[in-house]
């Protein structure tokens, strides 16, 4: 649980005392400038609990202490795809400091099969049975076969060694069009093919159109398994009471849903049950509920009578997949670089599937087509195919980053073939701001003025002295590259049928102190939301934002709600604690009017005090007519509504479930949109890749907390970096992953990342109540296509074309020298 | 529902094998404290075990991460690489032991504060402690300096970018307060930074 206890800190003279709107741009917050003075005049509070992270006081998951507390480690097939024949546990059970073994029957035994994160039939997928142990056969490395509790880690580790698991290894599949071929080994038999599920997304005669176009380019392009390695991996706590009652905490973005769910596999009633989601050291979809070790540590500490603890250790957390994409694809266009018509064959290979929801972003990899673009004739087929890598689960960008990267060269590639500057190209592509909102075949788009961002990030990036630069560069016989990326992130999403909602819950409860608790159903994966909320529902009341403390999930204390995923804190838990807020203002105002003989119209709520505006010297205190309704209410003239609690719902009100005359529907209701030019020098000889300027301008809509919305780009921006450049997880043929710690998986570190420029515009969302869109996705994909696109353009005077992804020097060169040295590698 | 006995009560062999320990003395954050280790203990462990102080934190234990950093006799260490046994007699000082004893910040906390320089701040020992590295031997450290003083550590939240505007800060602090060490900035020899491998020649 994370808790923001209203800690008043010392103001500087000058501070405002009182939080400016609910909804505010940094020309209003004047204050998003670099300062030099300690938070001069910052209208918007710092981010909460900074001074106890800062000195060591915030506590995570592993800094939990129970006393007796067991420590659990899972044996992990070493196997891709192999029959689990035998599994002989009983020396592990004797071994020093051993208090429980878990075999797959033991588990079988006292568990039911796994609920999934978001079930693939929902949408017409292929699934299956999964088991916390799997007891009958193991699709990929690292599956759960058994594990232990033990009274050090050491302990339980050492007694894995004497567990004897017999595996019939079976042939593996790790290639997803190899996993398509006839013939192929079948990672779920029943299934007769390796194919979960494809997903159309098409309007118009995308062939017709392409067929017709004056131009058609045809290409491939690959993304690599990435993932999104947060600092503190997963890792959960389960202790018992001695009434049988089950208290879980769990680095999680998902407490309530994760209760659901361990209610199901324990057969255990909801409500004795509590899952506290403890402060998390980032999130990014790697902390989805739907683990196996969820439930596994409960089973243990039962077996064991006493709590246990498993940490994920960073070679667990690297199993964990994402984003491995390919393209092919057909675009038609016409002289001034026009889209007539797209076709894309989109394949993600998931690996094997699990209980984990990673899978889904095959979903929006094909429904983000046909981006910020107007484009009437387009067929996206996206297929989800399993293989014997370990299964995906979300990361940041969703699918989302891989629809913007093809979009994104397929733009870049007209540009060239016609010899037109890329921004043009997408200007003359871009839906015009005056036909929002607009619909495709499965979106719904808010609002956007998606030129504007554009040129805002060309005069940004000073684009023209840029292609001077080049120009001389070039004459220099310098690979010198810009690239830029529009990208339209669908955020908010709402699957009817499984825990991915769109809606959340906030409670407002105000004590008779005056003080204020905010209880939502949203949860941070360490963004600040908590800071956000406070500081609306604070604006609302007229009281200072430390006045106000934020409680997030504890499921015995916060109303059900789904957590955190798909950048919608603000749009669902903020919006519905603002609505709680307004209620309980007017509850409020209704008593201050009684109190102080003042029309409750004319009643302001502001600096602490409520005040009849009519006249200013009639004031009481918050805290005064708080505590006149707890002690008069009911008992006085006009104090009639002593309740001071108020739990409301929101949603973003851009939902189209059921589908439409022509088809259309649309899941997402919300659309940022981003604008990015990356510049980058290429060292032919080396493969090296030098990313040396990065811009970006984003819209995410009226923005509440604009240091938030920037630090979430910054940090999606290098995401989609890391990813675009060095960032691997590497199998064998047969199906072993290479990459195990963070010598071989690497994500940027501070020298390989430039100073990201930021701007931004701020068109509202009509549909929301804060006029606020997502943020927090926003990024990966134009990190991701901008850095793609530069390399690609400083590759152009050899000739070459890099679409197979990672960029490293490996792949750079190897793209270099498909074009300079045809007959073959150097 | 009623807690289960374990299935089947192993029952313990004739002779449980004991764990090789010693005692060792540190001095933490100013006090002095002797613990009871095992052997192969790493310095992280007891470090958030047997002493209590949780605000060091272990994301690889591999060395790659520096979320474990701390400083050992005043040099900053990964303490995922040091056994425990190997420390007996150090000073330790941890991020708990970085600002004032009442919870104070010092410039550089209320510069990362300040500038938003973290999100979940999981990776902040190892920012902390290499931005105060850095500021100790140069007060006034360019953006390259900087970003080359925090190499040795992983964020994944922030891009860097408000760390290495914090850590300018920071140093700017110091000098307008005049808590800039001054003579180290004149001493001879390599400065932290120096040693990063990873300067490029000037861009177009
Ligand atoms: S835990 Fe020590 S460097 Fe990562
Ligand atoms: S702030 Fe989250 S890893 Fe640095």
């Amino acid at each position: 649980m994370t808790q923001s206890p209203p800690r008043p800190r010392p103001r500087d003279d000058g501070e405002a005392t009182t939080p400016p709107p609910f909804a505010v741009t940094p020309e209003v917050d004047g204050d998003t400038a670099v300062d030099r003075e300690p938070a001069p005049g910052r209208l918007h509070p710092l981010r909460r609990d900074g001074d106890l992270l800062l000195t060591g006081r915030a506590e995570f998951l592993d800094d939990i202490a129970l006393p007796g507390l067991l420590h659990a480690a899972v044996l992990r097939s070493p196997h891709a795809h192999a029959r689990v024949l035998r599994v002989d546990a009983t020396a592990a059970r004797q071994a020093r400091g051993v208090r429980a073994v878990l075999a797959p029957e033991d588990a079988d035994a006292q568990a039911a099969p796994l609920p999934a994160f978001f079930e693939p039939s929902i949408v017409g997928g292929k699934t299956s049975t999964f088991r916390i142990l799997a007891g009958t056969k193991v699709t990929y490395v690292g599956e759960a076969v058994a594990a232990v509790a033990a009274e050090t880690l050491a302990d339980a580790e050492a007694a894995l060694e004497l567990i004897e698991v017999e595996y019939e290894v079976l042939p593996a599949v790790v290639d997803a069009e190899d996993a398509l071929a006839p013939g192929a080994p079948l990672v779920f038999g029943e299934w007769g093919d390796n194919l979960l599920a494809v997903f159309p997304f098409a309007e118009g005669d995308a062939a017709a159109a392409v067929a017709a176009a004056p131009h058609r380019l045809s290409g491939e392009l690959h993304t690599q398994r990435h993932h999104t390695a947060p600092m503190e991996t997963r890792g959960y706590i389960a202790s018992w009471d001695r009434a049988g009652r089950l208290t879980f905490w769990g680095s999680t973005q998902n407490p309530h849903p994760l209760r659901t769910n361990l209610s199901t596999v324990l057969g255990l009633p909801e409500d004795r049950i509590r899952v506290i989601a403890t402060r998390l050291g980032g999130g990014f979809g790697h902390k989805f509920n739907g683990y196996a070790e969820e439930p596994l540590v409960c089973l243990l500490a039962r077996a064991a009578g006493g709590p246990v603890k498993w940490v994920e250790t960073r070679a667990d957390a690297l199993l964990v997949g994402a984003r491995e994409f390919s393209h092919r694809f057909t675009v038609g266009y016409d002289d001034t670089g026009r889209i007539l018509g797209i076709q894309d064959r989109v394949v993600g290979n998931i690996g094997a599937l699990g209980s984990w929801g990673g899978w889904s972003m095959t979903f929006p990899a094909g429904m983000t087509f046909p981006g910020p673009y107007k484009v009437a004739d387009y067929d996206i087929q996206s297929h989800a195919v399993v293989t014997n890598k370990a299964p995906w689960n979300g990361a940041r960008g969703y699918g989302k980053e891989t629809a913007c990267l093809a979009l994104e060269r397929m733009v870049d590639l007209i540009a060239a073939e016609r010899g037109l500057d890329p921004a043009d190209v997408r200007r003359v592509n871009f839906i015009p701001e005056d036909e929002f909102p607009f619909w495709t075949a499965a979106k719904h788009l808010d609002s956007g003025n998606y030129a504007g961002a554009l040129d805002k990030v060309l005069a940004l990036s000073d684009y023209r002295g840029l292609r001077a630069r080049q120009e001389r560069a070039r004459a220099g016989g310098r690979l010198f590259g810009i690239g830029l990326a529009f990208e339209l992130t669908p955020e908010g999403g709402d699957f009817a049928g499984s825990f991915v909602r769109g809606y959340d819950t906030s409670t407002v409860r105000v004590y008779p102190s005056g003080a204020v608790t905010v209880l939502t159903g949203v949860t941070s994966p360490g963004t600040g939301n908590e800071t956000s909320i406070a500081h609306l529902v604070a604006s609302e009341l007229g009281i200072p934002s430390e006045q106000v403390s934020v409680v997030q999930g504890d499921t015995d204390t916060c109303p059900y709600g789904f957590g955190n995923f798909t950048s919608r804190s603000l749009a669902t838990g903020g919006a519905a604690a603002v609505l709680a807020a307004r209620e309980i203002r007017d509850r409020m105002s209704g008593a201050a009017a009684a109190l102080l003989d003042c029309a409750a119209d004319d009643l302001r709520f502001a600096d602490g005090n409520v005040t009849c505006v009519t006249v200013p010297t009639s004031s009481l205190s918050f805290a005064e007519v708080a505590e006149t309704v707890y002690r008069r209410g009911l008992a006085a003239p006009g104090l009639d509504q002593p309740l001071l609690e108020v739990t409301r719902v929101d949603l973003p009100h851009n939902f189209h479930h059921v589908p439409d005359e022509q088809g259309r529907f649309s899941a997402y209701p919300s659309y940022p949109y981003s604008a990015h030019v990356a510049v980058v020098e290429v060292d032919a000889e080396t493969g090296v890749v030098d990313l040396f300027e990065f811009h970006a301008v984003d819209d995410c809509g009226n923005v509440v907390s604009p240091r938030f919305v920037e630090g979430q780009l910054y940090g999606a921006i290098s995401m989609g970096i890391g990813g675009a450049l060095w960032e691997h997880q590497p199998y064998t043929t047969d199906g072993q992953p290479v990459a195990t710690q963070f010598k071989h998986y690497l994500t940027p570190r501070a020298g390989d990342l430039p100073a990201i420029r930021l701007d931004s515009q701020h068109t509202p969302s009509p549909f929301t109540l804060l006029g606020t869109k997502g943020a927090g996705e926003s990024g990966v994909g134009g990190g991701l296509a901008a850095c793609v696109n530069a390399v690609n353009d400083a590759l152009a005077p050899l000739g070459a074309t890099a679409h197979h992804l990672p960029l490293n020097p490996p792949n750079v060169l190897a793209a270099i020298d498909a074009a300079t040295n045809p007959g073959g590698a150097r | 529902m009623t807690i289960q006995e374990t299935p089947s009560p192993p029952s313990l062999p004739e002779e449980v094998e004991e764990v090789p320990g010693r005692e060792i003395t540190l001095t933490v954050n100013g006090r002095p404290r002797r613990v009871r280790i095992e052997d192969r203990q790493l310095l992280v462990e007891v470090v958030r075990g047997q002493l209590g102080l949780i605000g060091t934190k272990v994301g690889c234990y591999n060395g790659d991460c520096g979320a474990c950093t701390l400083q050992v006799d005043g040099e900053i260490r990964k303490s995922c690489l040091v056994l425990a046994a190997s420390a007996d007699g150090a000073e330790l000082t941890t991020i708990e032991g970085v600002g004032g004893p009442d919870g104070a910040l010092d410039e550089i906390q209320q510069a990362f504060w300040d500038n938003d320089a973290f999100q979940c701040g999981f990776c902040l020992p190892g920012h902390l402690f290499a931005t105060r590295d850095l500021l100790d031997a140069d007060d006034d450290p360019s953006e390259q300096d900087v970003r080359d003083a925090l190499v040795g550590n992983l964020c994944r939240c922030t891009g860097y970018v408000n760390l290495v505007k914090a850590a300018l800060d920071a140093a700017q602090r110091r000098r307008t307060t005049g808590t800039a060490d001054r003579r180290s900035i004149e001493e001879e020899g390599p400065r932290p930074a120096d040693a990063c491998t990873l300067h490029r020649g000037p861009r177009p």
